[in-house]
């Protein structure tokens, strides 16, 4: 038996005319609907779970590193430099998602590597024990380095003080000596070097980028 | 009429229950601070809305169609109300959770109105956050680039927890989208369904009133009209307070986000100085104790507060410990606020600094004005041109075209195929001069065939160079590159472009 009455206009409540349950049969029925409504609901929830969040897991394909050429007067600048460090412009070739591709100006900072022995000693993130490069590439190129200009803390934009012949970040503090050692501050790590070859009487350069705060050198893309 | 509205919905009855609630110890301003909150929120939501009417989320137009809101004066008040209603909205979340700490009004029967309460802050902050990075200025990025590498910090999950946040391994086009999503629907969803949630268990509970021994002789008042007359001035206070900031103090948009620029020193919402603070003073290698631990223990040291006061009374004498560790919680994220703060400031004291707002904002409506007046006055190259100077301009111009544009168009202008088009040989190159000054000066973008093949890529501006820089460098791949014999172009043509 079941009736089914409105709340009449002014009546508070919906209680009113219903009936409570009264044989077992109708209470297994009610709870078969309760059980049977969550699970359309959960059903349909997790259905469209998966699509949405298949759909947020981000694409990190890393690709490969393409040469581009440095700046000819900024290559030259650090050729001539004795002990400065100098910064070398160049544009970067780069896709960024769905937008056509761009050319952006980019920096890195380039020094000149007199003594191989005493660059190997004081970055021994650099190198193994017996000297090898750890990095899949030629750290030192015809005696000069260059470094990424993104600061291995937090991705800023890191600075070169000529005066005290430092690179110093102005987000949170970090300090390198003029071969990129760490020497104060939050970074983890020295700065990260970047591939350099000269090619037809001009240099280039590979753009890689390496995860941030840790002290290995994990790469997270080659563009932008 | 009304008569007629209830028979057939209830809504006057329904409303009239929902304001009538009894407010012990009667209605005072001391209880403004959640209505406050609330109507902050409400402002956000409606000046967010219309927002979204002008803003469009994608790398080449974030900050673009954000200038364009800060030159029409209505969008740009309804923006500064935006910016100064969030940190409104903050300040008053804050005061709400301070007195209801000072009253004692989480413990039982209200510790989950509290946690509720307590994750509505943290919902709050993931939308200043979120919201920070939107107009794509350069604090914008920098400061949301630090917010996003600080997730790195986090053990085991930290790297997908970036790259989710970023939407890929570096921020862009993906990012801001991702932000937007976040910032507009996903978390304002989450903050609507959790003040739905906080009042539903503040009707239940009813209001906690005044930390009194014996609640029993406290008169009782009402909530409507006499308490929400007091909200509704408080509010309009404060409303008042958020539009003269707005219209005074309006924000300040920076150039345009520059991943290369190295002098930019960021910094972040107030609210956040005293964990940028941390930072700073964490050395390097303990930097998780800063970014991670701390943040993460005074989060659950809060919202465990009504467990961790062990107290019977609400009364303020007998909960010294905390009261004790909350003002020095406090005097740490004031000190660490205000040091932050100097610190910032004595830094962009040593930088460069950004270039004036208006000066900002102008130069880009000169892009503007010089596209869009493109074909109307084409200079005389060819009365220009004396035959000695231009081989020496043509000359210059080639180291010129080296540094800037051969490692697109290549070394002997023969381009890149399918993206970037060759210049010699290409008749547009070697057709009105004042057509390819112009596409020098202000970059191309899209879909382009030369010589029946298609190209898609993106041209920046040139501006940057000097006038003579341009002149020379558009003689030489006028003249000179590749097979190329049109006529060669001055400095004089360069500036009447420019202007």
């Amino acid at each position: 038996m079941s009736t089914h009455a409105h709340a009449q206009p002014g009546e508070s409540g919906h209680a009113a005319g219903r009936a409570e349950p009264q044989t077992a049969e109708e209470i297994t029925r009610r709870r078969f609907m309760a059980n049977a409504t969550i699970t359309i609901g959960g059903v349909i929830g997790l259905v469209l779970a998966i699509p949405i969040v298949g759909s947020l897991i981000p694409d990190v394909g890393a690709g490969g590193a393409t040469w581009t050429p440095l700046d000819a007067a900024g290559w030259k600048e650090l050729q001539s430099a004795t002990d400065k460090a100098v910064k070398i412009d160049f544009n970067l070739r780069t896709k960024d998602a769905y937008l056509p591709m761009q050319s952006v100006p980019e920096s890195v900072w380039g020094i000149k590597v007199k003594d191989v022995a005493k660059f190997k000693a004081a970055r021994t993130d650099l190198f193994t024990p017996a000297g090898k490069d750890e990095l899949p590439y030629e750290i030192v190129t015809m005696g000069f380095v260059l470094f990424s200009p993104i600061c291995p803390h937090l991705g800023c934009r890191y600075n070169y003080d000529s005066d005290s012949n430092k690179f110093l970040c102005p987000c949170h503090g970090s300090q390198f000596d003029e071969l990129g050692a760490h020497i104060a501050g939050p970074a983890a790590r020295g700065l990260d070097p970047l591939p350099l070859r000269e090619q037809s009487g001009g240099a280039q350069v590979e753009w890689i980028r390496y995860k941030a705060t840790i002290p290995d050198r994990i790469v997270v893309s080659y563009s932008s | 009429m009304l008569n007629w509205i209830e028979r057939r919905t209830g809504f006057i009855s329904q409303a009239k229950e929902f304001l009538e609630e009894d407010i012990p110890g009667g209605a005072s301003y001391w209880y403004v601070f959640g209505s406050a909150t609330l109507f902050a929120m409400m402002l956000q939501i409606v000046t967010g809305i219309f927002l979204t009417f002008f803003y469009s989320p994608s790398a080449s137009t974030a900050w673009e169609s954000t200038r364009d809101m800060y030159v029409h004066p209505f969008q740009h008040f309804v923006l500064s109300v935006h910016y100064w209603g969030a940190s409104a909205m903050i300040a008053l979340l804050f005061l709400h959770m301070l007195q209801a700490i000072v009253w004692g009004a989480y413990k039982s029967p209200r510790e989950v109105q509290w946690i509720v309460g307590v994750l509505l802050l943290l919902v709050t902050m993931v939308l200043g956050l979120t919201g920070y990075l939107l107009p794509w200025d350069m604090d914008a990025y920098f400061a949301s680039q630090v917010a996003i590498n600080l997730t790195l910090q986090m053990p085991v999950i930290g790297a997908f927890i970036q790259q989710f946040a970023q939407d890929g391994t570096t921020m862009g086009t993906l990012t801001i989208n991702r932000f937007f999503g976040l910032h507009v629907w996903l978390m304002p969803a989450a903050l609507v369904g959790l003040v739905g949630a906080h009042l539903a268990i503040f009707r239940w509970n009813g209001p906690a009133g005044p930390p009194v021994e014996d609640p029993r002789p406290l008169k009782v008042g009402r909530f409507w009209p006499d308490q929400m007359f007091m909200d509704a001035v408080a509010s309009l206070f404060v409303f008042l307070i958020i539009i003269a900031l707005a219209a005074f103090a309006p924000p300040f948009l920076d150039a345009k986000a520059d991943p290369s620029n190295s002098t930019f020193i960021p910094y972040p919402a107030w609210y956040f100085l005293d964990l940028f603070g941390l930072l700073q003073i964490i050395p390097g290698d303990y930097e998780i104790i800063g970014a991670i631990i701390i943040p993460g223990v005074a989060t659950a040291l809060i919202l465990l507060l009504p467990w961790i006061d062990r107290s019977t009374t609400r009364m303020v004498g007998s909960r010294k410990p905390i009261m004790w560790l909350v003002a020095g919680s406090l005097a740490v994220m004031w000190w660490l606020t205000i040091w932050s703060q100097m610190s910032i400031v004595q830094k962009q004291a040593g930088a460069p600094p950004s270039a004036p707002e208006a000066q900002i904002l102008a130069a880009q409506e000169q892009t503007n004005i010089s596209e869009s007046g493109a074909g109307g006055t084409a200079p005389s190259t060819n009365a220009n041109a004396g035959g000695g100077s231009a081989a020496a301009a043509a000359q210059a111009g080639q180291t010129v075209y080296q540094q800037n544009c051969s490692s697109c168009h290549g070394a002997s202008g023969s381009g890149t195929p399918g993206v970037f088009p060759p210049l010699a040989g290409n008749p547009f190159v070697t057709g009105n001069a004042s057509d390819v000054i112009k596409l020098v000066l202000n970059g191309k973008a899209g879909p382009l065939t030369v010589n029946g093949h298609s190209y898609n890529g993106q041209m920046p501006p040139w501006k940057s160079l000097s006038n003579k820089d341009i002149a020379d460098v558009v003689t030489y791949i006028r003249t000179t590159l590749g097979t190329n014999h049109a006529s060669p172009v001055t400095e004089a043509d360069v500036a009447k472009l420019k202007k």
